[in-house]
């Protein structure tokens, strides 16, 4: 059993007053410590794919399953547990410091102050952001950002991360280090599900995807199964 | 002598073979044993010397072609180990080889696009061809690994060369993959635009 399946997956969304089909009998398979990544153009349905993924978005039709359970009815329970979205925007604590954000996220999910912050400190050292955390989120550049994201989603100790564009506007030197530290996560167990609007992000995948015009197009499962029982290709809708 | 050379040998020299050991020698000038294992560590499995021979044959060609010279005083002992430097001109034919490279590789790549949309009049088929090598993209998107090392090491500009590498593969598949989907985006569009024109002749009789 995979730990996440999206099984003949539909989403439309409105766009400009007509329905867009976002994705059409999308099928996907994502197990513990593999690092998927997808690519697509703006407005291709990289972030719903994601929502969908994460149990923040139901499907219209199709089902999508965590370890065995249905999102739709087990995503509140599972979400921000064993699945952790990441944020990358910070608008409500933008003035205070970087570790405080990881840990009024983990006193919200029940943990004792102490333990809080020890966590908190933990995930931040986990993405090498140990110098992140004192500073206020408004001074963080890109890159300091999405440690801090990944920190935040990793304090939760999540079996899926679920990232939206982690090397947006970073610099190359950085882009490395981000994936490199995805890499080294997906490698200690935890599954990655990522978007990337640049195609070199897609370096170093597990699964590396497209989306677009409704459909998933995927890669070979690395090292996983015969290249024949994996196509995520299907019949392009008319 | 050089003058020499160059007019005995009109033809450009072709084999990669050669241009290879002739950028080793630039790297850094060497006698024949150890650019040929030198030549094996560098290329693996993309160029290939069938024997140690092999590189002594590419040296005398080089020297032939006055690209590159012994390097005074290293034939001597019992056993001599000529080694060789590169010439002027064997710097200034490697430069010029390079960069002629680019209109050669764009030339296999033009070669390789007509074979692969020679079926642009059967869309259905030509979008199965290129959803395929999509797919082919993306699978090498996966092997290639995120280059690292330390560029301050001794062995710094080995690091560099890896990430140099490594980047223009990641840009190069990403430009076929954005390609393989623009291209299946325009198939799709023209087997549409098909299917409703065969659908509007249909409608009379329906």
């Amino acid at each position: 059993m995979s730990l996440l399946e999206l099984r003949h997956v539909c989403k439309r969304r409105s766009c400009g007053g007509r329905k867009v089909v976002v994705l059409d009998d999308a099928t996907l398979r994502i197990d513990a410590g593999e690092l998927v990544a997808v690519w697509g153009l703006r407005g291709s349905g990289r972030t719903t794919l994601l929502r969908l993924a994460a149990g923040i978005d139901a499907p219209d039709s199709g089902t999508v399953l965590f370890a065995g359970r249905d999102l739709l009815k087990h995503g509140e329970e599972i979400l921000g547990r064993e699945i952790g979205y990441c944020q990358k925007s910070f608008r409500a604590g933008a003035g205070r410091a970087a570790i405080d954000e990881v840990i009024v996220g983990l006193l919200v999910k029940g943990a004792a102050p102490a333990e809080a912050r020890a966590r908190a400190r933990e995930a931040l050292e986990r993405v090498g952001g140990e110098r992140v955390g004192a500073r206020r989120i408004s001074e963080l550049d890109s890159g300091e950002r999405v440690r801090l994201a990944i920190a935040h989603a990793l304090s939760l100790q999540p079996r899926l991360l679920v990232i939206d564009e982690p090397v947006a506007g970073v610099d190359l030197r950085e882009r490395d280090e981000v994936l490199l530290l995805l890499r080294s996560l997906a490698d200690e167990g935890v599954a990655i599900l990522m978007t990337v609007g640049d195609l070199t992000g897609l370096s170093g995948a597990d699964q590396s995807l497209t989306i677009g015009d409704g459909e998933l197009c995927g890669s070979p499962r690395r090292g996983l199964e015969p290249v024949a029982d994996l196509s995520l290709r299907r019949q392009a809708s008319g | 002598m050089g003058g020499v050379n160059r007019e005995r040998h009109v033809a450009p020299m072709q084999s990669s073979v050669n241009w290879a050991l002739l950028g080793l020698i630039i790297e850094r000038p060497s006698y024949a044993y150890a650019l040929a294992q030198r030549f094996e560590r560098t290329y693996g499995d993309a160029l290939s010397l069938s024997s140690v021979s092999h590189a002594y044959a590419a040296l005398g060609t080089l020297k032939d072609r006055g690209l590159i010279e012994e390097l005074p005083g290293t034939r001597t002992g019992r056993q001599p180990k000529p080694h060789y430097r590169a010439t002027a001109r064997g710097l200034e034919d490697y430069h010029a080889w390079l960069i002629g490279q680019v209109a050669e590789e764009r030339k296999r790549q033009k070669v390789f696009l007509l074979q692969l949309t020679a079926l642009t009049r059967d869309p259905e088929q030509a979008m199965k061809i290129v959803e395929d090598y999509e797919q082919a993209c993306l699978g090498e998107t996966c092997t290639t690994l995120i280059a690292t090392g330390d560029e301050d090491a001794p062995d710094g500009a080995l690091a560099l060369q890896a990430r140099l590498i490594a980047e223009e593969k990641r840009l190069a598949v990403g430009a076929k993959i954005a390609w393989a989907r623009y291209a299946r985006s325009e198939l799709k569009a023209l087997a549409n635009g098909r299917a409703g024109g065969l659908a509007g002749e249909r409608a009379p009789n329906q």
